[in-house]
């Protein structure tokens, strides 16, 4: 029985309202049916079948799923992980089929595969010109991850950097860049700062257990939650949230969650933090000292979760083994915008 | 196969050794190494696999009964993971039944339909419906009988296999048998390889890491002690080494190597009104799975089931009664699975009565106590009325369970665990059938009808850990139908076999179609045989089936040929060599059984036989 591992999904507006460059706002060149609106990639049945990804415009009118391959006509490949972006480029991660596929993000138009030199990748980060993907090689070995770079011109996988278990999701400021090491089919709790001028890992920082996501926020600062470890590892310990300093690479301040809470995926809006805990969303300010006791929602799906511009983007699976649907709330009013049905569990919400 | 042998030297036998006509049906009876199949199965269907049936096909059980049998089955790739899915239930609703004990996996619940060789049996049958009051958890789509029955009297026969085709596929077997008067033995040895890289079609890619080595041994033994004490002994062993292959999306690097072993005593004591036996069986399982097999590192689980069974029937005129009692402990672990013990004690009553020669009835009960859960009390109903000679009509009723298995209670592992507040899957079921059988033709109708409840299926939790629930009610119905024709003409002879099953298998909650279940499957094999030739064709039609749950997604319907030609040489220095070609897939059609996984092109086997 091979179970898909339960992963965090990212909310991924940190790679394009976090870079401290800033996602360049819709430049002529992104022409293309989809130049402009949400991309949401989804896993795919976990053995056969392929992952897509659906694509939903500004004004909300109605989703297009399987977009790459009705552009394509082929397949993405199995267990649609993640997508990364760079300039006016996709980089889709399939990470049981151990590809990733490059488009035209506004397009949906191949224009590469690289499929040599990965292992289990998860997420892709690019920076001046190169590609980061994190690498899980095999899930329980804590020896073999890393983190393959990529020439963004060739195409090709052309150095790997070591690092340590279940590296996950991958962001950068300035030229540092952070891992986030949930650890595989195990547990890590470590962030691991990679300079990006020696492609080397500087430091690793230790966070609270299992940390599943990452923000950066408006003054520099990266948040980190931690999902404990769960209760079938045997030694079950409470969620957290960690602010990194940046500047010293030091955790500044953290909150713990109680040992049975195990919150995931971290969205940023400018001002107050989202995650999810038991199937509810809740919201901090960064200036908090304590957890929120509210629930800002209730009752919504949280396979995938992100904020962006007063919006709540969720996704729910359903069952798994069928269409999996995405919904859009309003974060002011809490009322329900729009809900769409999207690919088989959809995992990924990221804008054009 | 040795049906008309088993009755011609069972006569012989028993002529010698008793000369009592009332112990031949006796003997008759305790030689079987499942009697309850004919004995309490009167509005049952029950279907035989021939042995010419399953020489067509010479792979593993998975073959022979796909295109036989309504049952529709799922590969994961040809020759990888098989389940069998009867009357639209899923794969741990199918029971196999080895020598009258159920040997689905403690692990998984099922049977790995590419891990069972049929060859060397000598008997092989299909048992239609709900069977869980004989043949415990699991017989609710019907069950699979895989017997190995005891010739008393036969003389020593040989029978040596090769064969050698596409994909560098290979067979090889030897089965021998011979039987005094008061022993019996029969041995058999098989083994099934294949670098299995086939192409797919319309695409530069070959089936990679599919090739997979598969070998077997059965034994079976038999001991007059005196007129009225038989002592059997029974084993199989199986040993599977099989690559995983990978999907048009995923390559792979998996390996999985099965050790099956099967044994079994049984001690009978018999005269004409009773009989009673005791059974003591070990049966054990372990599996090893490399993720990557250029890698030592791998998982595993393995379980042992020590079986203890008292059966005692009674005949008293039109009246059989049957008392069971069985005890049974099983344990099982592995890399993800902490070592757990079951115990479990069944007390079984069948009764079967035949007021006439037209109309027989039969009531089964059964309940279960097991050491980790709540079992229910089952039971069912049969009824055969025969109004005449060619016609019959049966109908039968029953609930039957499927209890959680020790991975659905006991698994642990990242992201997933076991759930011990399970409850077993029970279901209600009807069955009516029709059947109109003459000398030269049959022709059966049956519809069915299942409801089961608290389906056990994974899913994850509210924080996204994988976990088994009652989850589903589902229900199935439909109709099978099959029909036989046979012509014989001087030395030309015609027999046509055709079989369509049509079901629907529904969603209590959704009303959707349950996956992987075809609405209709049709088998059909046409045989025609001439003096020393023989030649058969058959065919098997798929229908759409659904991949999603919201059945938005399926793979098309497909239609799969084969075709074979055999000659016997006259024999020579004491042997008889049979050759056989035989054509699979003869239309190369590009199909897949389940999604993304490509299923073999055209290829050719040839195949000999040597009996001495």
């Amino acid at each position: 029985m091979r179970f898909k591992n339960v992963v965090s999904v990212i909310a991924l507006s940190f790679l394009i309202g976090a870079c401290d460059s800033g996602i360049k706002s819709l430049d002529p060149i992104f022409v293309g049916d989809y130049a402009s609106g949400i991309l949401v990639s989804n896993e795919g049945p976990f053995n056969n079948g392929t992952g897509t990804v659906s694509f939903i415009p500004d004004d909300l009118s109605s989703a297009e799923n399987g977009i790459y391959k009705k552009v394509n006509n082929t397949d993405l490949g199995n267990v649609v992980q993640s997508i990364g972006f760079d300039e006016n480029r996709a980089y889709v991660i399939a990470n049981v089929s151990n590809t990733i596929t490059v488009v035209d993000r506004s397009t949906f138009g191949k224009i590469a595969e690289i499929s040599e030199g990965l292992n289990n990748p998860r997420y892709f980060l690019a920076l001046e010109g190169k590609g980061y993907v994190t690498n899980w090689g095999d899930p329980n070995d804590i020896t073999d991850d890393f983190v393959a770079m990529i020439n963004l011109t060739t195409n090709t996988v052309e150095g790997t950097i070591p690092v340590d278990f279940g590296p996950e999701e991958i962001v950068s400021r300035q030229r540092t860049i952070y891992v986030a090491h949930q650890g595989g089919f195990g547990q890590n709790n470590k962030v691991s700062v990679i300079d990006g001028n020696t492609d080397e890992v500087s430091t690793t920082i230790e966070v609270g257990d299992v940390p599943k996501a990452m923000q950066l926020d408006a003054v520099g600062n990266l948040w980190v939650l931690s999902a404990g470890k769960p209760s079938f590892s045997g030694e079950e310990t409470a969620g957290s949230l960690s602010k990194i300093n940046t500047s010293t690479n030091q955790v500044e301040s953290s909150i713990d969650f109680t040992t049975i809470e195990h919150p995931n995926h971290l969205g940023y809006d400018g001002a107050n933090l989202y995650y999810t805990l038991d199937g509810a969303v809740y919201s901090i300010p960064t200036s908090a000292t304590e957890l929120p006791t509210e629930k800002a929602f209730d009752g919504v799906g949280t396979y995938a979760m992100t904020v962006r511009d007063g919006r709540l983007f969720t996704t729910d699976p359903k069952d798994f083994a069928s269409n999996g649907s995405l919904s859009i709330y309003d974060l002011n009013t809490k009322e329900e915008v729009k809900t769409f049905e999207l690919g088989i569990i959809p995992g990924g919400i990221y804008f054009n | 196969m040795k049906n008309v042998i088993l009755f011609l030297f069972a006569f012989i036998g028993v002529n010698t050794v008793f000369g009592q006509r009332d112990s031949v049906i006796v003997l008759q009876e305790v030689v079987l190494s499942d009697s309850k199949l004919q004995q309490f199965a009167d509005g049952i269907r029950v279907t035989r696999l021939s042995d010419s049936v399953l020489q067509r096909n010479r792979g593993m059980l998975t073959d022979n009964l796909q295109y036989n049998t309504p049952i529709y089955f799922k590969q994961n790739g040809y020759g990888m993971v098989s389940s069998a899915s009867f009357r639209g239930t899923s794969a741990q609703q199918t029971a196999v039944v080895w020598n009258g004990i159920n040997i689905n996996s403690q692990l998984t619940g099922q049977t790995d339909f590419n891990t069972v060789m049929a060859q060397n049996l000598s008997e092989v049958s299909v048992r239609s419906g709900g069977g869980s009051t004989q043949y415990g958890t699991g017989a609710i789509g019907g069950s699979i009988h895989l017997n190995q029955n005891l010739t008393f009297g036969s003389p020593f026969e040989n029978t040596f296999r090769i064969g050698y085709g596409s994909f560098d596929t290979s067979t090889i077997g030897y089965h021998s048998e011979w039987g005094t008067d008061k022993t019996s033995y029969s041995i058999g040895i098989g083994h099934f390889s294949s670098a299995n890289d086939f192409k797919y079609l319309g695409t530069a890619r070959r089936n990679e890491n599919g090739a997979f080595t598969n070998q077997n041994l059965d034994i079976a033994i038999g001991q007059l002690l005196s007129k009225s004490n038989l002592i059997k002994v029974y084993h199989n062993t199986f040993f599977g080494n099989r690559d995983f292959s990978g999907t048009l999306t995923a390559p792979s690097d998996d390996n999985y190597r099965d050790l099956n072993t099967r044994s079994l005593v049984e001690w009978t004591n018999f005269n004409t009104n009773h009989v009673q036996r005791v059974k003591v069986a070990y049966l054990s399982e372990r599996y090893r799975y490399y993720a990557n097999k250029e890698r030592d590192d791998f998982s595993f689980g393995k379980s042992g089931s020590f079986l203890l069974n008292y059966d005692y029937l009674y005949r008293y005129k039109k009246w059989k009664l049957n008392g069971i009692v069985e005890a049974n402990t099983v344990n099982a672990e592995g890399s993800s699975i902490r070592k757990e013990n079951r115990n479990r004690l069944a007390g079984i009553l069948l009764i079967s009565h035949t007021p006439s020669d037209k109309f027989s009835y039969g009531i089964d009960i059964r309940k279960d106590w097991v050491s980790d859960f709540e079992s229910p009390f089952v039971f069912s109903m049969d009824v055969k009325y025969q109004p005449s000679k060619i016609y019959t009509v049966n109908l039968n009723a029953s609930k039957n369970f499927r209890i959680p298995t020790f991975n659905d209670l006991y698994w642990e592992e990242a992201g997933a665990g076991g759930n011990l507040e399970l409850l077993p899957e029970t279901s209600l079921q009807g069955e009516i059938g029709q059947s109109l059988k003459g000398k030269n033709y049959s022709f059966s109708l049956n519809g069915f009808y299942i409801s089961t409840s608290d389906l056990i299926q994974w899913r994850p939790d509210i924080s996204g850990n994988w976990s088994p629930v009652n989850i589903k009610d589902v229900t199935q119905y439909g109709l099978e139908l099959e029909t036989e024709i046979r012509r014989k003409s001087g030395e030309h002879q015609w027999q046509w076999k055709n079989g369509y099953v049509y079901t629907k298998a529904i969603d209590n909650e959704s009303r959707q179609q349950l996956i992987y279940v075809p609405f209709h499957k049709v088998t059909s094999n046409l045989a025609y045989t001439y003096k020393k030739w023989g030649s058969f064709v058959q065919g098997l039609y798929n229908g759409e089936v659904f991949t999603t749950t919201d059945n938005n997604q399926n793979i098309a319907d497909y239609l799969v040929l084969n075709a074979g030609l055999t000659y016997s040489f006259p024999k020579k220095m004491g042997i008889v060599t049979e050759t056989q070609l035989v054509v699979n897939n003869l239309l190369n059609e590009n199909y897949q059984n389940v999604a993304f996984r490509p299923m073999p092109n055209r290829n050719i086997h040839l195949n000999l036989n040597f009996k001495f």
